[in-house]
């Protein structure tokens, strides 16, 4: 089984490797068989066209060409010659003789080389791709002339984007979209990993520059005595580990046990009930969170009932609390278990919305017809809901376990400036206890704007989501049923 | 005989009982934010679970503004951001739905297979290098970059969408094309008539998205300019140490009058959403 998995993502990648090779061998063939346009379409991308009759686009290709060449020459050209050393010019102040002014030399600036040289990486990849692509169309029109085809005007083709060619006009857009705010920064969160872009390299009056994996062996414990991010990461990700295992557990659990207990028949007005519980998570997190907060404060609400009832001097007495309050939130160990059976409240009836769905969808001829052999009510449940709910709702956990890794709001909300940390190694490295790999990334670029340690935990954080999501994504592969219903 | 009815129907009450008991739990936060908001007094109440005194000063406070809190002015700022938001996502989504699930072009699987992929990776991990590509243009601390980062990489989520479209009858769409229409016809015409739940389903949600949102918020708005914030910044900011004493009761209201709508909202998509689900299946 494992091995059929196995398959299934490794067809995917092979799909992916084989439309490419295709594209290339076209493209060979487009040159070696080609007519002297053909040819000439290396050099002049609008030649093809312009010998087929198809003059608007030709004009539009040589235009794009030239466009490409003058972005070259224009734009990439004062930041890709720069890359390998990200600048060497550093921005001072200079004194300048015919305005008597003192003035910005012309520095460089190493963030917008980095940047820059990424996107005209892209450019000239996307540029590549046309290009080759207008050779394969131009030995295409060829042989449509040789046979005596009919060749598009420049009018047929423009229908054919609202007709056959519907969907270039639909996903331009949106795939364009997702390459400039995923694609892209992902990428260059990559780079930045490997430099020592950090406060005392900031961009626009310090240079910063590549310091290979250096950053990569600070993480991992290495780097001498005066780091301690090596300490830090160890029990960041222990415990971002924990707790998506935990929130993930827990929730899922509870979620199924819940909505059975809803759609049981036993229920009076089970839509009221169910949207009671829905209530808890329609209200916004930045509300329900930020009050919870405060509910559990070390001189809040339940801190005062507590009191109140005797269960602080209990808990005193047995010496599990050393403070005239319940740290709730704001001691290691209390802050850990606070922080899961929180999320348990506004966890489980988002998952139990989701188990109600599959609950409704349970075949009915299969309980009908174990009724009829005489099953009992236990039976059934045991042998056939249990199963198909966990059947159904199975590949979903991994898919949460990942989205809890990544789960920012529920630990942010409840411990940003509540929670301080008294471990002094943690706080070398502005780290605390109740941290994810995703709230210490986030704090390492927003308050101390420590680029390059947040870059190497993201990619860190990438690595780890990657093992579970090709986990996952053999799983959604297999269960594709598209086209079932069509 | 009626021994056992009286143990069913106490088996009935205890049932539900128990789920009340449960409800009850869960809501015990809420009832304090809606309790609290009508405190008389603007701190947070320590001592007792319901207020000493009752006022709704709190929430006529809220529309009338001071240096800090200028709730009329955040609640303007994010609905025009969820408006251009939902219109940019809600086109993004249906487009992408649309030509994943009724054309036939060579690249349409490694594009299904590549957006599994990004989709599994959340889009946090991107959020800082996203930040990074925002500065240098200049555009933090403004809308568009904050819409951008809402709107741009929403093609991602259309598989609920396009699920729904792959029910819609081909018979209907293949005699559209035999009486000479075109695919974009089709498109307006006859395939997003037919499935209002999902286009339904897929504005509020998109319209929830700048409303529920945090993160990009307080990474994009960080500037601290007041009346530049979304409500969630506004509301988070009131909490700070210095402020929560006056403005606790104050960012109660504020975060009772940002729920109703957003529940009343939740709730709708979450019936559509079931109706697209289910409407869905029964078509097919």
């Amino acid at each position: 089984m494992a091995a059929q998995e196995k398959n299934s993502a490794a067809a995917a990648v092979k799909g992916f490797f084989k439309a490419i090779g295709s594209f290339f061998r076209d493209f060979g063939t487009a040159v070696v068989k080609g007519d002297a346009f053909v040819k000439l379409s290396l050099l002049w991308i609008g030649a093809g066209y312009a010998k087929r009759k198809q003059y608007v686009k030709a004009v539009l290709m040589t235009i794009l060409e030239i466009a490409v060449i003058m972005f070259t020459v224009k734009f990439a050209m004062q930041y890709v010659p720069k890359i390998g050393s990200l600048g060497t010019v550093k921005m001072e102040k200079v004194f300048n003789m015919k305005t008597m002014k003192s003035e910005f030399n012309d520095y460089d600036n190493s963030f917008t080389i980095l940047l820059f040289s990424l996107f005209s990486f892209v450019v000239w990849l996307a540029a590549a791709v046309v290009w080759f692509k207008s050779v394969i169309n131009a030995y295409a029109l060829q042989k449509m002339e040789e046979e005596g085809q009919h060749i598009n005007t420049f009018k047929e083709d423009l229908r054919s984007l609202t007709e056959e060619k519907f969907h270039i006009t639909l996903l331009t857009l949106p795939v364009l979209g997702v390459v400039i705010f995923t694609l892209i920064p992902i990428l260059l969160l990559i780079f930045v990993a490997f430099t020592n872009y950090d406060q005392n390299h900031m961009p626009p009056t310090e240079l910063f520059s590549w310091v290979g994996l250096s950053n990569f062996i600070n993480l991992f414990g290495g780097g001498g005595l005066t780091t301690t991010f090596g300490y830090a990461f160890v029990r960041v990700l222990g415990w971002t580990l924990v707790w998506a295992f935990f929130a993930t557990f827990t929730t899922y659990i509870g979620g199924i046990l819940l909505s059975l207990l809803l759609n049981s028949k036993k229920t009076r007005w089970p839509k009221m009930w169910r949207t009671l519980f829905i209530v808890t998570i329609a209200v916004p997190q930045f509300v329900s969170l930020l009050l919870v907060r405060n509910f559990f404060s070390n001189g809040g609400i339940v801190n005062t009932i507590c009191q109140n009832i005797g269960l602080t001097g209990f808990l005193r007495n047995i010496g599990l609390v050393s403070t005239s309050y319940i740290p709730f939130l704001s001691a290691p160990g209390w802050a850990h278990v606070m922080i899961i059976l929180i999320n348990i409240w506004i966890g489980v009836p988002y998952q139990m919305l989701i188990a109600t769905g599959v609950l409704m969808n349970l075949p009915a001829d299969q309980l009908e017809s174990a009724k009829v052999d005489g099953a009992t009510k236990f039976q059934i449940f045991r042998k056939i809901t249990m199963p198909y709910l966990l059947f159904v709702t199975g590949p979903a956990l991994i898919t949460d376990f990942v989205k809890n890794i990544n789960n920012f709001n529920v630990i942010y909300l409840l411990t940003q400036d509540v929670y301080t940390t008294t471990n002094q190694a943690m706080a070398n490295s502005q780290a605390k206890e109740v941290d994810l790999l995703v709230t210490w990334l986030f704090r390492l670029t927003q308050d101390y704007y420590n680029y390059k340690m947040a870059s190497a935990i993201g990619i860190i954080v990438f690595i780890i989501c990657a093992v579970f999501t090709l986990v996952a994504f053999n799983r959604m592969i297999k269960g594709d049923k598209e086209g079932t219903y069509q | 005989m009626k021994k056992m009815k009286d143990s069913r129907t106490s088996s009935i009450v205890l049932h539900n009982g128990l789920i009340a008991a449960l409800a009850l739990f869960w809501l015990i936060p809420i009832i304090w934010l809606v309790c609290t908001s009508f405190s008389a007094y603007t701190g947070m109440n320590t001592s007792t679970f319901f207020p000493k005194e009752w006022s709704a000063a709190n929430y006529l406070k809220l529309f009338h503004p001071d240096s800090v809190a200028q709730f009329p002015q955040w609640f303007f700022n994010t609905f025009v951001i969820a408006c251009f938001t939902c219109v940019i996502s809600t086109m993004f989504v249906l487009m992408v739905a649309y030509a994943t699930s009724m054309m036939r072009f060579k690249m349409r699987k490694p594009l299904m297979n590549m957006a599994v992929i990004l989709n599994l990776f959340p889009g946090m991990l991107a959020m800082i290098a996203v930040y990074f590509t925002l500065k240098s243009f200049n555009l933090t601390n403004s809308y568009a970059g904050l819409i951008m980062v809402y709107s741009a990489s929403s093609g991602l989520g259309y598989l609920i969408a396009k699920g729904f479209f792959d029910t819609v009858p081909r018979a209907l769409c293949e005699a559209a094309r035999i009486d000479g229409c075109n695919e974009a016809r089709i498109f307006f015409r006859i395939v997003l008539p037919m499935s209002r739940p999902i286009v339904v389903y897929t504005v509020i949600s998109s319209f929830l998205v700048p409303w529920m949102d945090f993160v990009y918020a307080k990474m994009i708005l960080n500037a601290g300019i007041s009346d530049r914030y979304t409500v969630a910044i506004g509301l988070y900011k009131m909490l700070d140490k210095s402020l929560i004493n006056s403005y606790f009761t104050q960012f109660c209201a504020g975060g009772v009058l940002v729920s109703i709508p957003i529940s009343i909202l939740f709730m709708i998509m979450q019936k559509f959403y079931v109706e697209g689900i289910t409407g869905g299946a029964v078509k097919g």
